[in-house]
């Protein structure tokens, strides 16, 4: 990471600290909901921006997430011990998930995560013994830690905060890792990682299984956040929001679901003063972007900085030649 | 000398397609096969047969002796047998230096100590020796996409003896690479023969190249067998010549 970078980076993390200070309760809740949608977009882009595997199936591991710590919790279930649940449940489903993955790519691997997708919501939706079907489960209880009740929106902002920060170093860590590179490999080329050694197969079930892992710890998260969800919060819609997220900010960098994020939840906001124009407007940024810079966001601000450093390493070149000349 | 690798009437066919019909050959330990032969003569399919990328429709391969039929590319990998790809296979995004890394990297600990130990997995320092011995030390941080195809080629083979292999299976290693890196190439390939004492099988078209690597060379034409011999004799051979020159 650059000078630069390093201190971009520790002014957004300190913005991100102190803006609940100043933020309406509304205020509060959306950037509440950019810090628990930003663990689910840093699990997909696992999956997808480092390992390659493409998933639709990232908003039905929020809703399994969600469900589980809101049907654990009521049961007397602390909500530590759930979310810890949730996201093991969602570690072995998504390992599960990961075996299609290992015969199929692409876009058949899309059209085998959506499947995946729709069944969840269908299970959500049918199963009211379960789930409560349309009715949806309200009233998620907000934990308490150390006896500090986290009930209140700021509060409860700083649980998911402190969540994210821990989520994002371990995530951090094992990117730096050789399995970071291992994944990176995959996605590059599986069949030449393979005939180094790389267990391809495993490398892949587990870049599923940590991916979806997230993703149910995003939705754990969730549901004490809105304290009322329905199957239809996780639908597809949910999957695509967070696969924008991810291209948006620059999939394959560590820091595009956080910017894919922030824009996926806070431009809507900012576009309300177009009105019923809001969507397209958004629609059309979102196709400019795409057609002018699918690297994403992170993938522009590289490319932007390399090419000052070109020029300015041009230029002092030509000053030394032209300093050296006669 | 005893065989490092034994191939006993392999066969590979693509439905009605016979691309490599009941070859049998031994490599003996320390030597450098080549493996020559007309374009579609089945030399890649028995290179992906013999390393676990296909499986062959019958036929035996041993390693040391060990049946590896139908082994994993990566367990064969990780039992010190490596090889390169007649089209270039780096990792392009990864730097020169990760891609080396990553070569190694497999072949360390398990894979729970992969993710709690170094960033480097303890290959730092033989990478460092691996991108010298290449004389690739002035690109070591650039990524491998950046890097021309020649200088892809070495790195290529580089990333195959990462791992220290007792043998090595290298895939048209000249191909498209000019004279003076093809020249690089071959000298590197024959310092690290005559340091590690590795077995190498060559693929290669480019004939001059064989004749200055290899000590045996073996000839497939139409997925058979049809001469071995010294490099010298099998170029005055006539059954090769009309193998090449067709009728």
């Amino acid at each position: 990471m650059t000078r630069l970078a390093g201190v971009v980076v520790t002014g957004a993390a300190l913005a991100a600290v102190v803006a609940p200070f100043f933020l309406k309760p509304f205020g509060i809740f959306l950037i509440s909901t950019w810090v628990v949608l930003t663990i689910a977009a840093i699990g997909l882009n696992l999956t997808l921006g480092y390992a390659g595997q493409i998933s639709l199936a990232q908003g039905a591991f929020v809703g399994i997430g969600a469900y589980t710590v809101a049907l654990l919790t009521p049961m007397g279930v602390p909500f530590f011990a759930a979310f810890i649940v949730a996201g093991l449940l969602c570690f072995a489903i998504g390992w599960v998930l990961g075996y299609p993955a290992l015969r199929v790519q692409h876009h058949y691997l899309a059209f085998v995560t959506l499947a995946f997708s729709t069944l969840v919501f269908l299970v959500l939706r049918n199963e009211e013994w379960l789930t409560g079907g349309i009715y949806g489960i309200a009233g998620t209880p907000r934990p308490s830690l150390f006896g500090w009740s986290l009930g209140g929106a700021r509060d409860f902002y700083f649980l998911c905060l402190g969540v994210l920060a821990l989520l994002s170093l371990a995530t951090w860590w094992m990117l730096r890792s050789p399995w970071g590179r291992a994944f990176v490999a995959l996605r590059e080329n599986p069949i030449r990682a393979l005939s180094l050694g790389l267990d391809t197969r495993r490398y892949t079930l587990m870049a599923f299984a940590i991916g979806s892992s997230l993703g149910g710890l995003s939705g754990a998260l969730y549901a004490p956040l809105v304290q009322f969800i329905e199957p239809n919060s996780f639908t597809l819609n949910l999957s695509f929001n967070l696969l924008l997220m991810v291209i948006v900010g620059g999939s394959g960098y560590f820091f595009g679901p956080f910017l894919g994020a922030l824009i996926a939840v806070l431009l809507p906001e900012w576009l309300r003063v177009t009105e019923g124009y809001y969507l397209i407007v958004y629609a059309a940024a979102v196709m400019a972007m795409m057609a002018f810079c699918p690297t994403g966001l992170l993938g522009l601000i590289e490319r932007t900085a390399k090419m000052l450093r070109g020029r300015r390493k041009a230029a002092v070149t030509q000053a030394l030649t032209e300093g050296a000349g006669p | 000398m005893t065989a490092v690798l034994e191939v006993s009437n392999l066969r590979k066919a693509f439905g009605g397609v016979v691309a490599v019909a009941g070859v049998s050959f031994e490599v003996r330990t320390g030597e450098i096969l080549g493996i020559i032969g007309p374009n579609g003569s089945g030399k890649s399919t028995l290179f992906n047969c013999v390393l676990g990328q296909l499986q062959p429709s019958a036929g035996e391969v041993r390693i040391d002796g060990k049946l590896t039929t139908g082994m994993r590319p990566c367990d064969l990998n990780r039992l010190g047998v490596s090889r390169t790809f007649q089209l270039l296979q780096v990792f392009p995004q990864l730097s020169v230096r990760d891609n080396l890394i990553l070569a190694g990297q497999e072949h360390q600990g398990s894979m729970a100590s992969r993710l709690f130990g170094r960033a480097d997995a303890g290959l730092g320092d033989a990478a460092g020796q691996m991108i010298e011995f290449f004389r690739l030390a002035h690109l070591a941080d650039e990524p491998a996409g950046a890097l021309s195809y020649g200088q892809q080629k070495l790195l290529d083979a580089a990333m195959a003896f990462m791992a220290g292999p007792r043998l090595v299976l290298l895939d048209e290693p000249a191909g498209g690479v000019n004279l003076t890196m093809l020249g690089n190439l071959r000298e590197r390939l024959h310092a690290y023969h005559a340091e590690r004492g590795a077995t190498f099988v060559v693929i290669e078209h480019q004939m001059e190249f064989v004749m200055a690597l290899c000590t045996r060379v073996l000839v497939l034409a139409e997925g058979r067998l049809i001469a071995e011999g010294a490099p010298q004799d099998i170029r005055r051979n006539p059954t090769v010549i009309e193998a090449y020159l067709g009728h």
